[in-house]
């Protein structure tokens, strides 16, 4: 797979872009314009002249939305991507998630690949520690689901066995590697696919944020919240998830402690009625179908007792 | 549990059917979900309930519920009990 080139922020700020743009993420964007030397764009805006190279920065909403505009209004301009907080690696990869008739659709097309991913350390003390704590649960989502996956290689889950214990050893919390490890988990699960955390939170990221306006709710956070109790599912109902783990030498027990450690209860409980009202859904989402475990109607039962225990 | 109602209750769940939908001359042509990731929840499925590994050929050649019994006859597995 063809990757983006990596870059810092003096690699970025020397790079020969042509005529460059910048969009930022309303968190960053003061930041972002004080730093660099492009013109501001509001996202979407039409094109009012040439323009080579467009830099965004931003959480994998923005990039990937970016992806998608560039590839329908502007094919050919390059797309510089500098994530403003880890867990989607939207950056890293090929696959764009985007809103559509209030659905998650997932697209992938080789054109979507940023042409440089910059990574630039000093973000990391800008993020609400929630949101960095939810952004370490997507990275554990995407390199626990892609290790699981039924279409993961033997190389790729060396490769991820690898990388989650690099995980294990940094805290869940502000620290600028997650940044690469983000980007590294995401590049690795383009290969392999999700499963069932990502048909969850794909499922219910938008009937919540309607009907619960204001709790914050985001891709990151449903991945965090639900890590613990799918990976309980994956592990009770198949042998495979302690085959795999024992296989690559991982400490499962110490694994499952930093799930549990990102479980939010409360956070949980709001999230469980959707769950049931929308479990068909998930159970049709293409995430779900490379789950590790057949994922089955009955399964609904496991997070409903899991509430309860 | 007969292994036919096994394999019943499994390509109901794999492929979100009604029970009364599922035939034993049921084919691929007939059921929507049975696409490239219904193939791969397919042989997660058969490997969780029937202990027997489907090799990437074999679960994208399968074109129908017959042909899922005649692999797992063929390792054994009984559906005339």
């Amino acid at each position: 797979m063809t990757k983006p080139l990596v870059w810092d922020l003096a690699d970025l700020l020397n790079a020969d872009l042509g005529k460059a743009a910048l969009w930022a993420a309303p968190s960053v964007r003061s930041f972002a314009t004080s730093r660099l030397p492009y013109p501001l764009l509001e996202p979407f805006s039409p094109l009012t002249g040439e323009m080579n190279s467009l830099v965004v920065i931003g959480g994998g909403t923005l990039i990937d939305a970016a992806k998608v505009w560039l590839h329908e209004h502007a094919p050919g301009v390059r797309l510089i991507a500098i994530p403003s907080i880890w867990g989607s690696g939207a950056e890293a990869s090929p696959i764009a998630v985007v809103n559509q008739d209030d659905q998650k659709i997932i697209c992938k097309d080789q054109s979507y690949l940023p042409h440089a991913r910059v990574v630039w350390p000093e973000l990391a003390h800008s993020i609400p520690l929630d949101k960095a704590r939810a952004g370490c649960g997507d990275c554990w989502a995407h390199a626990l689901e892609a290790f699981l996956s039924p279409l993961a290689t033997a190389e790729l889950q060396v490769q991820l066995a690898e990388l989650m214990t690099a995980m294990l050893a940094l805290p869940l919390a502000n620290d600028s590697r997650w940044f690469e490890i983000s980007a590294a988990a995401c590049a690795c699960q383009a290969q392999a696919g999700v499963g069932l955390i990502h048909g969850i939170a794909h499922t219910l990221e938008i009937p919540l944020r309607i009907a619960q306006a204001g709790m914050g709710w985001g891709h990151a956070r449903l991945c965090a919240i639900f890590l613990w109790p799918v990976m309980s599912l994956n592990r009770i109902a198949s042998g495979k998830w302690d085959t795999l783990v024992a296989h690559h030498h991982l400490p499962g027990d110490a694994i499952m402690t930093v799930l549990q450690d990102l479980f939010d209860a409360e956070s949980y409980r709001h999230a469980l009625p959707h769950l049931a009202a929308h479990w068909e859904t998930v159970l049709r989402d293409p995430c779900t179908r490379t789950n590790s475990l057949l994922v089955r109607p009955r399964h609904l039962a496991h997070f409903e007792t899991f509430a309860a225990a | 549990m007969t292994n036919y109602e096994k394999l019943k209750n499994l390509l109901v769940d794999v492929f979100l059917l009604e029970p009364s939908e599922f035939r034993p001359d049921l084919t691929r042509n007939e059921i929507d979900s049975w696409d490239s990731l219904g193939v791969v929840s397919m042989a997660v499925g058969i490997e969780e309930t029937f202990g027997h590994h489907l090799t990437p050929e074999e679960a994208t050649g399968v074109k129908s519920v017959q042909d899922i019994m005649n692999i797992l006859r063929a390792r054994g597995v009984v559906f005339d009990d």
